[in-house]
């Protein structure tokens, strides 16, 4: 690794590089597993956001503000999730033995929990976990209802539907609880994305290669999740 | 459309010796202007290599213009440049290190010749964290000219003038697979590929979305780790755990599957159509690229002959139907030397499609052979001259 304004070869770290590197690296990771697994998002979330959305006044403005309430109040919704499974990944001490053995098979987990979402999209736990219509009912209103945008994206913010319970896991895993919530925000930044076409109501719909390339994505990564599960399982046979 | 037919030169109506002549003359000097340094230099290899690459591109750009034909011509610079760019390179390395591999203390030291294939994965961690993660010197040193500095901005040039054409004029990797696809008359597996093209295409995308966000998360170059199947024929870290070990087994079934065996029974350059990300990050520029290939709707007669010929899959029966190619066409020619019917055509964006198709080609060509002359070029005449250094030690090392 070479800094740019340096023009030796060799690295040059400070403390505030280091928190940077590490920064955009749990980033990268959720950003990527985000606009991966954005499509279950989608499908879970989608039932309830698309009728609702439809009996909204018509117009962009209004769409984007009802929109803006729903992510703003997914991402609540994430955030607390993450501070909840970071609170209990952290009671497990850090110089317990089996700590190498839980992180490989939590990535052997992962990978299998990515593959299952990759082969069978939409699965139909994640349709049903999604928060029940009648909760957030609205109806058809001349108005724009701001509560109704933030019940429902709070609601479907915490359901648990697979990449979610992924995403949770790794944070589950963080060192911090601020990495965990920023672990959280780059997910929600990657499956919001999906949410865009909304705006447009469902352009996703007629591009299915969208999609696909989501979910091959799901299954590079989980052979990412797989070897890196496995090298950390065969590290441990082999050293011990 | 009498009248247009008959302003269209006939791509297969040879031009005559005088005109083609002066057509090649342009880039004949260009030739000239760019090996002027090594024709100058007292070392012999480097200069009969320099020549020989004068020769041979103003020689195929000739034959383009008079024939009216790219793709086979193309195909001839191509192919030895995929050829040669290994040979030369493992040479060196042999050369000076003894071994293709790589050792860690080299690489941490910055001995590493940058390679365009990491371009897309650079760019997330020099935004956020202003750090190059790639183990090259930035600007060039005596032991490695190809420093980072260089080799992205020729890319850059590069990629501006040719657009997704950088997979068939520039990139010295593809030429690998397009000399295996070359070897049959004809293809022994063609409707698998054909059913399941339209998902394969897709792999490139979902692979430069993993590796780009993957290499930012890891602050490592993921696909050079892991993944680059040119590995196998160029530079590689030293195996000395489970871990390197599996990374090189990963590069040689890939070459194997992907560079060799594929493309030879499928007569399809199947690393770059269905695998390599950086050619799906090559088609964004196409975008921006002032030339294209379309489909005269006017003349075409659904044959799809263009169809099977095209080495990507870039074209489709839909695309067809729109006269357009798909976003991944590297404008090798290929379907329009195929199809009789003159419906496929080089085109100038903003101009009617099939009003100047041979006009429109030429001036395609002349930005994107200068390029291939300029970049590729260098590496041939290097090779030639690794090759004719080497000559007489392995002809020493036979008579033993
Ligand atoms: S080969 Fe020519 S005529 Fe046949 S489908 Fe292609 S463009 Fe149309
Ligand atoms: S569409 Fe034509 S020019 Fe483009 S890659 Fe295919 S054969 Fe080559």
């Amino acid at each position: 690794m070479t800094t740019v304004t340096d023009n030796s070869s060799l690295p040059h770290y400070t403390a505030r590089s280091m928190a940077i590197h590490s920064l955009s690296a749990f980033a990268g990771e959720a950003l990527a597993l985000g606009l991966a697994t954005g499509p279950v998002c989608l499908a879970s979330c989608g039932p309830v956001v698309l009728p609702w959305m439809l009996v909204q006044p018509r117009g962009l403005r209004t769409h984007s503000t009802q929109l803006s309430l729903f992510l703003a109040a997914r991402l609540a919704g994430y955030l607390l999730f993450a501070a909840a499974v970071w609170t209990a990944g952290s009671a497990i001490p850090h110089a317990w033995v089996g700590r190498s053995w839980l992180l490989g098979g939590t990535q052997l987990l992962l990978a299998g929990a990515l593959f299952v979402y990759a082969a069978g999209f939409p699965h139909p736990r994640c349709a049903r976990s999604a928060s029940a219509a009648p909760l957030v009912h609205i109806g058809d209103s001349p108005h724009p209802r701001r509560s109704g945008a933030a019940t429902l994206g709070f609601l479907t913010g915490i359901n648990l539907c697979p990449p979610f319970l992924v995403a949770g896991v790794r944070a589950a895993l963080l060192a911090t609880l601020p990495s965990a919530l920023i672990y959280f925000a780059f997910f929600f930044i990657g499956t919001s994305v999906w949410f865009a076409p909304f705006l447009s109501l469902s352009v996703v719909r007629r591009t299915p290669s969208l999609v696909t390339v989501a979910r091959m994505v799901a299954v590079l990564l989980a052979c990412w999740y797989g070897v890196s599960g496995a090298l950390i399982l065969m590290e441990k046979v082999v050293y011990g | 459309m009498a009248s247009r037919s008959s302003a269209v030169l006939h791509p297969r109506v040879f031009r005559s010796v005088g005109r083609s002549l002066l057509l090649t003359l342009p880039m004949a000097l260009w030739s000239l202007l760019m090996f002027t340094p090594s024709l100058r230099q007292s070392r012999r290899d480097v200069t009969i290599g320099s020549a020989i690459v004068i020769a041979f591109m103003t020689t195929l750009f000739y034959l383009m213009v008079r024939t009216g034909n790219t793709y086979r011509w193309r195909r001839c610079f191509f192919v030895a440049l995929g050829f040669l760019f290994p040979i030369g390179f493992i040479s060196a390395l042999i050369a000076v290190r003894g071994t293709m591999s790589i050792p860690i203390e080299r690489m941490v030291s910055g001995d590493t010749p940058f390679c365009f294939m990491v371009t897309p994965m650079l760019v997330i961690p020099a935004a956020f964290t202003r750090t190059i993660i790639f183990p090259g010197s930035i600007l060039p040193t005596s032991s490695n000219p190809h420093s980072i500095a260089v080799m992205i901005g020729l890319w850059l040039a590069m990629t501006l003038v040719l657009g997704k054409a950088w997979c068939s004029y520039g990139c010295f990797f593809g030429g690998i697979e397009e000399g295996f696809a070359a070897v049959r008359k004809r293809a022994k597996i063609r409707r698998t590929v054909d059913k399941f093209a339209p998902r394969l295409r897709l792999i490139p995308w979902a692979l430069l979305i993993v590796v780009v966000a993957l290499s930012a998360a890891l602050m490592e170059p993921i696909y050079c780790m892991w993944l680059c199947p040119f590995k196998t024929v160029t530079e590689y870290p030293a195996v000395h755990s489970v871990e390197t070990a599996i990374q090189m087994g990963i590069f040689i079934v890939l070459f194997a599957g992907l560079v060799v065996v594929l493309p030879y029974l499928t007569k399809k350059r199947t690393q770059c159509a269905f695998f390599c990300p950086f050619g799906a990050f090559q088609s964004i520029f196409n975008k921006i690229n002032p030339f294209e290939i379309r489909i005269d709707r006017e003349k075409c007669v659904d044959c799809t002959l263009c169809q099977t010929t095209c080495p990507t899959m870039a074209l489709s029966k839909e695309s067809i139907r729109e006269g357009k190619t798909l976003m991944n066409c590297m404008k090798c020619g290929a379907c329009v030397d195929s199809c009789n019917k003159d419906a496929a055509v080089w085109h100038l964006k903003g101009t009617r499609v099939g009003l100047h198709p041979e006009r429109a080609r030429l001036l395609f060509l002349y930005g994107a052979w200068a390029m291939a002359t300029m970049f590729g070029g260098s590496i041939l005449a290097n090779s030639l001259a690794t090759m004719i250094r080497f000559l007489p030690k392995i002809h020493s090392m036979l008579l033993k």
